[in-house]
């Protein structure tokens, strides 16, 4: 579904990810994991087209998308959830949740979608009247993952979606997202810091280091870290 | 997202009434120094609520739409001045305007379009730059306007003042106009392009990823924006009856930009209350100037104090009310 291949980015002259590539399956949860500065972000970043890479080509079914614009890529089917909680501080959850349908360009349905998509989220179901900066940090993250679901995405870039968040809200998050792979056979490509909870939850992982895969296999495989480790921090555990 | 319908139509409909009261009591004290100040205070005011529409949807400041309030005063001119005047004096204009005068709402329809049609032309180039680059832009842009109007002899007249516009416009015609402004820019904020146009305002990124194509729903609020402030400089010029170019340049872009900011750039109550609230301190102070008796003595303050009060509103409204008096909320 999504091939990205020897891509590079760069910000004025600094290399941020050099050469790197990888798939994403339909239906597939893929992780790419990584120390700060390791490209992570800027690959995601790429992908959607908020940056445009210097080299390399990003296919998603069957198209070349590299350089297009971003609203053209979330219009065909790719959402970005992208770090921090992005929501629209000023306007209400029902709001933020409405600016995610009107890429689809059905008027009528905006409600309709609005209300199925708040039934799933209880929270924001009895805060909808909100301003959307006023919710608490769990509910942000719930928020710009609702609000991503109303695009209708078949694959969804997810950036760091535990930053900042309690475990127990951490949990939640991700058990709505892999509903959402369950139910609507989505693809997920995750950007995450911490390795332990995204073992259990992706189907294979990609550790990246200086802008490059250090190393990728199935997250089955890597249960036991040691070669997570090694590829993570990129020596060898010295032992006495 | 049903809203019920009172509620959703409340801002507006009480924008309106109190607007058409204040009107009502000040035309029944029928004194003419008053309805001259409310008329002027309303035609500001229509151009105030146009300059929210852009800036305060998109978030980015714009320090040339007087420029489109002088393009839609001078459009109005060429339209309704009698023709043996226009012959003599401004000789550069075509024929069609030269030998001919339009009825009052047809020119100041043809100020809002030609206004709006300025604004589609230079959006188009600026928008797409972030938005401190594109503020700067505006102002070159009204800097533009201002030198072209007061060296275009021939169709301006350049420095010298423009004589014989049809005084038409008084409470009552200025307050329909605000009513219709009120309406135009509440519709807009709470249209589609309103709400994407708020969203990126708050978070270009998350705008993006949401597939809302920014460059477009800024182009589309400032043409709308242009087209209010040029019906607005329109009716100033049938107001007045004079144009001249100094009229539209800095002194009164830093009248409308306080009116908005003292209100709260985030509402539309704000864009009417900053005009009220302004209006009413700049007429204090006026009267102030001009001095009143106290017990004998003639007491006035000195020339400029209209000025330096704007600046200190100004100032003590970002101090302790940074989002305006209205909080930019809407009522």
């Amino acid at each position: 579904m999504l091939q990205v291949e020897n891509l590079h980015v760069s910000y004025g002259g600094i290399a941020a990810v050099r050469g790197l590539s990888l798939t994403v399956a339909a239906g597939e949860v893929v992780a790419i994991i990584g120390p700060n500065g390791a490209g992570k972000s800027t690959t995601l970043a790429a992908i959607a087209g908020g940056v445009s890479p210097r080299e390399g080509t990003i296919t998603y079914g069957g198209m070349g998308i590299t350089g297009r614009r971003p609203e053209d890529i979330a219009r065909m089917g790719v959402s970005l959830v992208p770090e921090g909680r992005h929501v629209f501080a000023t306007l209400t959850v029902e709001e933020n949740l409405a600016i995610g349908t009107y890429m689809l360009g059905h008027r009528s349905k905006t409600s309709a979608d609005v209300a199925a998509v708040l039934e799933r989220f209880p929270r924001l179901q009895e805060r909808r009247h909100f301003p959307a900066g006023r919710l608490s940090g769990g509910e942000q993250q719930m928020l710009v993952i609702a609000r991503a679901m109303l695009t209708q995405p078949k694959l969804m870039l997810v950036d760091e979606p535990s930053l900042g968040l309690a475990p127990l809200i951490i949990d939640q998050v991700y058990d709505i997202l892999l509903d959402l792979r369950r139910r609507q056979g989505l693809s997920l490509l995750i950007v995450e810091q911490s390795t332990s909870r995204i073992l259990k939850h992706a189907d294979r992982i990609y550790v990246v280091r200086s802008g490059a895969v250090q190393l990728v296999d199935r997250a089955q495989a890597l249960k036991d870290g040691e070669a997570i480790k090694r590829a993570y921090f990129g020596f060898e555990e010295v032992r006495a | 997202m049903k809203i019920p319908l009172p509620a959703r139509f409340r801002t507006p409909v009480l924008l309106m009434a109190g607007l058409t009261l204040l009107v009502a009591l000040a035309t029944a004290i029928g004194s003419e120094q008053l309805n001259f100040t409310l008329t002027e205070m309303l035609i500001r005011m229509i151009v105030v609520i146009g300059l929210y529409m852009f800036v305060g949807n998109s978030g980015i400041m714009s320090f040339g739409h007087i420029g489109f309030m002088g393009i839609g005063a001078y459009v109005t001119a060429w339209a309704t001045l009698a023709p043996e005047w226009k012959q003599v004096m401004l000789q550069g204009l075509p024929a069609f305007l030269q030998e001919h005068t339009y009825p009052f709402p047809v020119a100041v329809l043809a100020s809002g379009l030609v206004a709006a049609g300025v604004a589609l032309i230079l959006g188009a180039a600026i928008m797409r730059l972030n938005g401190l680059a594109a503020s700067i832009a505006t102002f070159a842009f009204l800097a533009i306007v201002y030198s072209v109007y007061s060296n275009w002899e021939s169709v301006t007249g350049g420095t010298s003042s423009v004589i014989g516009i049809p005084t038409v416009v008084g409470p009552w015609t200025a307050v329909a106009f605000a009513c219709l402004a009120v309406v135009a820019a509440y519709a807009f904020q709470v249209s589609r392009y309103g709400l994407m146009l708020r969203a990126s305002r708050d978070d270009e990124v998350a705008a993006q990823s949401s597939s809302v194509d920014i460059v477009r729903v800024r182009l589309v609020a400032f043409v709308c924006s242009a087209f209010l402030v040029g019906m607005g400089g329109a009716l100033y010029a049938h107001f007045l009856g004079v144009l001249t170019t100094d009229a539209f340049y800095l002194a009164l872009s830093f009248v409308t930009l306080s009116m908005l900011v003292v209100g709260g750039i985030g509402s539309l109550t704000g864009a009417v209350a900053g005009t009220l609230a302004v209006t009413l301190i700049v007429e204090i102070l006026r009267a102030c100037e001009r001095g009143f008796a106290l017990g004998g003595a003639q007491i006035s303050l000195p020339r400029g104090s209209q000025e330096i009060g704007l600046g200190l509103a100004l100032a003590l409204v970002l101090i302790f009310r940074p989002a305006g008096i209205s909080r930019s909320r809407e009522l």
